[in-house]
């Protein structure tokens, strides 16, 4: 058991951070769609309502779905 | 209601459902405490006893119980807060080792043998360590760019035209307030909930199919399933672990995420 604190930035350290970021970037991805999915998603199913048509649902859906994935690509995937 | 009634006729196996998970109360009718309860106080007892017991008398040669607790402690502050946040993250080690050993402790209650139910499969537990989690990391980013910035930070990246803002800003809250710690509380809730059923529908069916069922395709099977709920108990406390690894790791990305810059 090595007890000592590693507080040095040796490369294996950072590789490590880099994992643990890339870990925190894919729930993070999918929190961004699911939460697209969710809003828009509920926008169109109280517009639906209103206007007792059910297409709007589904129109919600996509558009959230879509503007989820931009996000995604907007948050995670420009760089590099 | 029917099922009941069939599992009292003796005419067939019941698999378990949600019902396994509730509880009469422990000491008869009209007490308020119930198993889970009692396994989460005993288990809160026990993670706090022993840490006390690790921190008392503190010596620069450790003693046995010192030293698994600082090898314990150390793994959080080590693994979790150094690698997640970095050296500003030394400060919520307390908080971070605190959710880690408390969510196994009782996540491990799962496999215990006497104990048996993982008190975490209980909602309210996993949701009101998220909903501390998010408090931590939302002041935390309140702090250190003021409301407005913090917000605006959050909602409205730049580099977007504005008018997609209307699209993307309730999308942003969302998942950040809403989802993130949505997600921490049935990532785990749901995980021990699952495992445990599986156990019960395990050892249960093994049970019937050894003694209710019979003959030699009836003992066979149970047996199989039996020697199997042991290989499920072992891979059910590497699962007990690893989410409360997971619970911790994400709150320290969260407040790690509220500390730093955008990038």
């Amino acid at each position: 058991m090595s007890s000592h604190a590693p507080d040095d930035s040796s490369k294996a350290e950072s590789d490590r951070a880099a994992g643990r970021e890339g870990e925190a970037d894919a729930y993070g991805a999918l929190g961004l769609v699911i939460s697209g999915v969710l809003v828009w998603g509920g926008v169109g199913f109280l517009v639906a309502e209103r206007l007792d048509n059910r297409l709007f649902v589904m129109l919600g859906l996509l558009l959230g779905m879509g503007a989820g994935l931009y996000l995604v690509w907007f948050r995670y995937g420009r760089q590099t | 209601m029917s099922s009941s009634v069939l599992a009292v006729e003796g005419e067939g196996f019941v698999s378990p459902g949600p019902g396994t998970f509730v509880y009469p109360p422990a000491f008869g009718e009209g007490s308020l405490v119930t198993k889970p309860m009692l396994i989460v106080i005993l288990g809160s007892l026990a993670v706090a006893v022993f840490f006390f017991l690790a921190a008392r008398r503190a010596a620069m040669v450790p003693g046995k119980t010192q030293f698994v607790g600082e090898s314990l402690y150390g793994f959080v502050r080590n693994s979790i807060a150094l690698e997640a946040i970095g050296k500003p993250g030394l400060k919520y080690v307390p908080y971070l080792a605190t959710v880690f050993f408390f969510l196994a402790t009782l996540n491990i209650s799962g496999i215990l043998p006497l104990v048996q139910f993982p008190a975490t499969s209980k909602i309210a537990i996993p949701l009101f360590l998220a909903v501390i989690s998010c408090v931590i990391f939302n002041v935390i980013g309140i702090k250190r760019e003021g409301l407005g910035g913090y917000f605006k930070h959050m909602m409205f990246p730049s580099g977007i035209p504005w008018p997609v803002y209307i699209l993307l800003a309730p999308i942003e809250f969302v998942s950040t307030i809403i989802i993130r710690p949505l997600t921490l509380t049935l990532r785990l809730t749901f995980n021990m909930f699952a495992g445990h059923l599986v156990l019960v529908l395990f050892i249960l069916g093994g049970e019937y199919l050894v003694f209710e069922y019979g003959g030699v395709v009836g003992i066979a099977a149970g047996t199989v399933a039996l020697l199997g709920s042991l290989v499920l108990t072992a891979f059910e406390g590497f699962v007990q672990l690893l989410q409360a690894y997971v619970f911790t790791l994400l709150s320290a990305l969260y407040i790690g995420g509220a500390l730093q810059d955008e990038h």
